[in-house]
């Protein structure tokens, strides 16, 4: 029956907007009941799963965070960087304080310097002038490539945890644990060419935070995400603030900015960081 | 550890390419079997078509690991690993590949040449082969582009004139005159000249990796 | 009335109206639904009726608990809290002056030259 779907489905939702699994029985179990006693069909009572799931997370939205741990150091700090190429000044003097246990979001119109900005962040470009101070270690997800074609998921987390001290065992364990959170699993003798963009992406991420770095830099990291795995990405982002990383994360998307502690907006003209 | 770690995943990767498998064993079998009536022909040909493939090989391993150098950098590589890494790698590959065209020749022409000598050029044609393909992959960046560049080097190393001063210039000559100190016995000084090249190619990709992937001046760390 | 217009109005006072609801006696989420729709105020859907439901929860002013049906299944039964009885005679008093005013300022619309 459809009914019987579209309530596993809510279960679904619901988990993923991080309801305990108590709450979430009985949001179904109420949800069942009146679509029992009204006869009426689910969608029409009550929409698609995603949206009632998100309707009703919000409503419980204050009992489900817990307090925000109060920010701690200073993890990153950007001053007064500005790039050109050429003759086209792509950054104008720009500032960035993120402290351990923060989001802070980039923003912006294409081409406005976003992905740039944050490489100069990385240290994997230099600015023109400015400085960078990072307290910690640095992880970075690009928005696309950096994978090696013909090598195997497994084979990544190894390279990746060598650089950071650990051993094969561990790196790809935590390989897999990082995975598994944005449900994907490694199968065995999958090349990463054979993997599809939005998988591809996970093993980019999961790259980028094997070995716990403090700082994490995340450049649109969800390209090909399906909604579900997207939705997993941001729940990740929270646990990381919660855990005391700082994270950047640049996005054109805006449906999450409500719960970030800092915005960097960096369209020509509106210079301000909002918190 | 890390270098280890580097070299092993750069093998790793080669070998599924299978397409460069192919062209590292058909290439100089192709070469040697051309000239297969001269002994000496056939001999420089092949060293010539080892190094050319072991060079594209190299080519090919620095271009795929362009985009990511600066990621392993992030996750705690100091270049050195990352380029000795690799080097170290194709090294390996070129006289895995060696090998078995080493027993080819010496079955074929055993008596007529000094296998020890030919041995030596062989190791030092691959010795100066990955160097000089993680080069042009350092310089160039697109993969066609460097193996155009190494279409016309190893084309001039076939067109000139052995005699001819500039013949000293190009990257194969070195081991293509142990070829034929080897197979014709001349003198020795070719040896120190490969040498020299293998040692100047692998600064130049040394310097030249570590200038890409340097810490860039404005990132400091607190606290260090 | 314009069904857009009526959501609108609707999304202001549902919770409102909800409380007044369950100050007369203790019910589950259909029941509400049907309750409403008697009163005039129209279908609510379970997915606008609900959530309403659970922030009433959260805030305190209602509390719930399960009961075993005798025909049926269990159902979620709420009630109203001491805080939700107090803010139901606060929000009649406040939605009265609040209409009375929008009343009087439409009244002067109609009858005005």
């Amino acid at each position: 029956m459809i009914d019987e779907r579209w309530l596993q489905a809510l279960g679904q939702e619901l988990a993923r907007h991080r309801l305990t699994p108590e709450m979430a029985r009985h949001v179904v179990a109420e949800a069942a009941a009146h679509l029992r006693d009204s006869g009426q069909p689910a969608l029409r009572a009550f929409g698609t799963p995603q949206r009632y799931a998100a309707a009703v997370a919000e409503s419980l939205a204050s009992r489900h965070h817990p307090a925000r741990r109060p920010p701690g150091r200073v993890r990153l700090r950007a001053s007064q960087i500005t790039k050109r190429y050429g003759r086209r000044t792509v950054l104008r003097p720009t500032d960035l304080t993120v402290r351990a246990g923060e989001v802070a979001a980039i923003v912006g119109a294409n081409g406005c310097g976003k992905s740039t900005f944050l490489r100069i962040c990385a240290g994997l470009l230099s600015p023109d002038s400015g400085e960078v101070v990072v307290d910690g270690v640095l992880g970075y997800c690009p928005q696309d490539g950096g994978t090696y074609d013909f090598l195997l998921p497994e084979e990544h987390f190894v390279l990746v945890g060598a650089g950071r001290g650990l051993d094969r065992a561990r790196s790809r364990r935590l390989g897999r644990a990082d995975a598994a959170t944005l449900q994907w699993e490694p199968a065995g003798g999958v090349q990463a060419r054979h993997l599809s963009g939005g998988t591809r992406q996970k093993l980019n991420l999961v790259m980028a935070a094997l070995g716990d770095p403090d700082v994490l830099l995340l450049d649109e990291p969800y390209q090909g995400f399906d909604r579900g795995t997207y939705i997993d990405f941001w729940q990740h982002v929270w646990r990381w603030r919660d855990e005391g990383r700082a994270i950047v994360v640049v996005t054109h998307l805006l449906n999450q900015l409500d719960q970030v502690d800092q915005v960097l907006d960096l369209t020509p003209g509106s210079r301000e960081v909002a918190a | 550890m890390k270098l280890l770690t580097v070299a092993e995943m750069a093998l790793r990767e080669l070998s599924r390419r299978r397409g460069v498998l192919v062209l590292l064993l058909a290439l100089p079998l192709l070469c040697y079997v051309v000239r297969h009536g001269q002994v000496g022909q056939s001999i420089r040909f092949l060293m010539l078509g080892l190094a050319w493939a072991v060079s594209t090989a190299a080519l090919f391993a620095s271009g795929t690991s362009r985009h990511i150098e600066p990621r392993l950098r992030l996750s705690g590589y100091r270049s050195h690993h990352l380029y000795l890494g690799r080097l170290v790698a194709m090294w390996l590959l070129g006289l895995a590949v060696a090998t078995p065209f080493f027993t080819l020749v010496a079955l074929d022409h055993g008596g007529e040449v000094r296998l020890g000598a030919l041995a030596a050029a062989m190791a030092l044609g691959v010795a100066v082969a990955a160097p000089f393909g993680l080069l042009i992959g350092a310089l160039v960046p697109r993969e066609l582009e460097g193996t155009l560049i190494l279409l016309l080097t190893i084309s001039l190393q076939v067109m000139i004139d052995p005699a001819d001063s500039i013949t000293r210039l190009t990257p194969f000559w070195s081991s293509r005159e142990i070829g034929t100190y080897a197979v014709d016995h001349t003198g020795p000084e070719y040896l120190a000249r490969g040498v020299l090249f293998t040692v100047v190619a692998t600064a130049l990709v040394a310097i030249l990796s570590t200038i890409r992937l340097r810490t860039r001046l404005h990132l400091r760390y607190a606290g260090r | 009335m314009d069904q857009e217009r009526r959501g609108q109005w609707l999304r202001g006072v549902l919770d409102v109206c909800v409380l007044a609801l369950l100050a007369r006696r203790e019910s589950y989420g259909y029941e509400l639904a049907q309750a409403l729709d008697r009163a005039g105020l129209g279908q609510i859907q379970g997915g606008t009726l609900y959530p309403v439901l659970l922030r009433l929860q959260r805030t305190g002013l209602v509390a719930a608990h399960w009961r075993e049906g005798e025909a049926g299944p269990a159902r979620k039964y709420y009630r109203l809290t001491p805080s939700g009885e107090e803010a139901v005679r606060r929000l009649s008093t406040e939605w009265r002056a609040f209409a009375g005013r929008v009343d009087a300022l439409l009244m002067e619309e109609v009858t005005s030259p």
